[in-house]
């Protein structure tokens, strides 16, 4: 079974804590650019950062990042 | 300052020690560029090539004050632009390797052993299945 990343909802979980994306790069140790190409999905976090941003928001991978079967 | 300014640029005061590497490199490389053309009589050509290390070395930490592309790649903190340097540093490795080749077939052509250019593909080659073998190892 092949999963693929089809979106997230980085942006929108960002917005509703009402930080910028520095903001959240800060917090994470990544760069602004960074959560920006997540956001935007033109790149895929490792497991390790997935969680991360999982863990900031208080939500689970599942929730912020949204796959689907190849 | 806004918070956001703010926070980015407390992201990239405190550098790791991955951050000094290149540019330690760098001026090391000075350094054995002018003991190397002291050794050699040329002892200018020495002072030129080390200043141009030197200048390197500072442009790189001056650089990375203001981008966060270049502190990215020289902390490694990142795990997307350390990923991006990965695959930059093997596309300069394939260019590398194609030149060596051709070097190599430009030498045996014109009747020569193919020297250094042969030597020099071997090391590659060596160590990319090293680097293989580790890789498959430790993952």
């Amino acid at each position: 079974m092949e999963l693929v990343v089809t979106g997230n909802l980085v942006r929108e979980l960002r917005v509703a804590e009402n930080l910028s994306q520095a903001d959240l790069a800060a917090a994470l140790g990544v760069s602004r650019q960074t959560v920006n190409s997540i956001e935007t999905g033109r790149y895929t976090p490792s497991l390790a950062l997935a969680i991360a941003l999982a863990r900031f928001f208080a939500t689970t991978v599942e929730e912020v990042f949204h796959v689907a079967e190849r | 300052m806004s918070q956001s300014d703010s926070a980015a640029r407390g992201l990239g005061r405190k550098h790791n020690l991955l951050f000094w590497l290149t540019p330690a490199v760098a001026a090391l490389g000075g350094i054995a560029y002018l003991v190397a053309a002291f050794a050699g009589g040329r002892p200018v050509l020495g002072v030129v090539l080390m200043a141009m290390m030197l200048l390197f070395a500072a442009g790189l930490v001056l650089a990375a004050r203001r981008s966060e592309t270049i502190r990215g790649l020289m902390d490694h903190r990142d795990e997307r632009l350390t990923g991006i340097d990965l695959r930059a540093t093997a596309a300069a490795g394939l260019a590398l390797i194609v030149a060596v080749l051709i070097g190599a077939f430009v030498e045996l052509g014109r009747g020569h052993s193919g020297a250094p250019y042969t030597w020099l593909g071997a090391i590659a080659g060596v160590t990319y299945i090293f680097a293989v073998l580790v890789q498959r190892v430790r993952q």
